[in-house]
């Protein structure tokens, strides 16, 4: 099966300038956990997730943290995210995109996003944006599909 | 791609009940719940015909996420907002017996300035890729009642053809803008400038004026099941018998589906208007909105009744 047939036709997406506050608010009410961020003509130039965002507003020093939980609370967190709140997004999003084509096998999106560790990708025509594939509604497809006949 | 956009969205809840009167307590024998409002419907008869589009506009709360997924299922583009508050709902009862038709519509969710100009930059963005924009419905709050003419100018700007199915305040500014296509809905517009939308003179009267604005092709409904058409090659008068038909709702929206379709395959003009006028038709005789399949569609045709007025 063609990713084209699984896929979320949404064009939903940022521009590179768009504050983290402002995608913040995009993610929450799409509730989505990241969005694909495209130039003027919708070619794709990276991806924003919630997790970069959260990565960026951490404390340096929790990479050197064994646990979490020696943190007391999420003041400095917070601090830090409205810190950085007026930032552009260009600052944290991935710019190494996994993306994948309409025509790429739904078993080649699974294996790819599953080794990227990776819950949505875009999907792009030519470099433009023209949906998003996503973890869950692959594992639905999988799931309510047929089993291929056994060989054994 | 063609482009529809929905500023205010709503769910449409269509309600059968056997014989229907204000002040009384009704149990409806059917019930059918489907995303709405003018470009969506578009979107959906066009898929339904086995053409592509993307839907844009405003959607918000619980309402919204079910267009959505509606949407998202039927495998059509989107690239909507999402704003706070909620996407409104309207209900329509079809009094079975009476063959009466009752609306309600709500206003719809506040956009506020920001959520304008977000709107507008995916606009932009989308036009890159469009070959005709579908303007259609009622402005939500806080979009101003010239929108129209923003979006038609954006468009024309890169030579994009617009078609807009809108009434009231929003479609007289746009039609200044002078869109390609201007669908005049008479139930919802008594008069244009000052010309009373009742007699077939007065019709056309008004629709020659439109014209005059620039206005390539305006479609104005006569009567129950009639539409007079401005075209290029002159005036034409198309109808059809009521025979069978159930509800009208979402005729419109086919009607403007089977023009950009049949335009969009080269039809003439006289071939466009019987396509437009079947896909109507046929949207009229089952209560589910939209049409059943092009070769639905087609057989319609003879039904048709064609008329050159000038």
């Amino acid at each position: 099966m063609q990713i084209c047939e699984v896929m979320d036709r949404d064009l939903t997406a940022l521009s590179p300038d768009t504050t983290l506050s402002e995608a913040i608010e995009v993610l929450t009410r799409h509730r989505v956990s990241g969005i694909p961020v495209v130039d003027p003509s919708g070619r794709v130039l990276g991806f924003v997730s919630e997790k970069d965002i959260v990565k960026a507003a951490l404390p340096g020093y929790f990479d050197y943290l064994q646990d979490p939980s020696f943190i007391p609370d999420y003041g400095q967190f917070q601090k830090r995210l409205k810190k950085i709140g007026q930032d552009p997004i260009s600052k944290v999003m991935a710019k190494d995109v996994v993306s994948f084509s309409e025509e790429d096998s739904d078993f080649y999106v699974a294996i790819t996003l599953i080794r990227n560790h990776l819950k949505r990708a875009p999907v792009v025509r030519d470099g433009i944006l023209v949906g998003v594939v996503n973890r869950a509604d692959l594992l639905e497809r999988i799931m309510m599909e047929e089993e291929p006949p056994s060989f054994a | 791609m063609i482009v529809t956009v929905t500023l205010n969205p709503a769910i449409d809840e269509e309600y059968l009940v056997p014989e229907f009167r204000p002040g009384g307590w009704f149990r409806a024998s059917k019930v059918q719940r489907t995303p709405g409002g003018k470009g969506i419907n578009v979107s959906l008869v066009l898929k339904q015909l086995g053409l592509e589009t993307a839907a844009m506009g405003f959607l918000a709360g619980f309402s919204g996420e079910y267009i959505r997924d509606v949407l998202r299922k039927a495998q059509i583009t989107t690239n909507f907002l999402h704003v706070r508050g909620e996407t409104r709902t309207n209900v329509y009862i079809v009094d079975e017996v009476g063959k009466v038709e009752t609306g309600l519509a709500e206003p719809g969710p506040y956009i506020s300035e920001d959520e304008i100009a977000r709107f507008i930059s995916n606009y932009e963005r989308i036009l890159k890729r469009t070959s005709l924009v579908v303007l259609g419905g009622s402005l939500p709050p806080g979009i101003p009642q010239d929108f129209y003419c923003e979006l038609i100018r954006i468009a024309r700007q890169r030579d994009i053809p617009t078609f807009i199915d809108a009434a009231g305040a929003p479609l007289l500014a746009a039609l200044d803008e002078g869109p390609t296509y201007a669908k005049v809905d008479q139930r919802f517009m008594g008069s244009y400038e000052g010309v009373t939308l009742n007699s077939l003179d007065n019709l056309i009267e008004a629709v020659t004026r439109v014209h005059a604005l620039g206005v390539e092709w305006v479609i104005a409904s006569y009567r129950t099941y009639g539409n007079v058409f401005f075209t290029p090659e002159g005036i034409f008068l198309a109808e059809f018998d009521r025979k069978g038909i159930v509800s009208m709702f979402g005729s419109g929206e086919s009607l403007v589906a089977g023009l950009i379709l049949s335009g969009k395959e080269g039809m003439d003009t006289k071939e466009r208007i019987l396509f437009g006028m079947a896909a109507a038709l046929e949207n009229a005789l089952h209560v589910e909105k939209g049409v059943r399949n092009r070769v639905a569609v087609e057989k319609l045709i003879p039904r048709i009744s064609f008329e050159k007025l000038s």
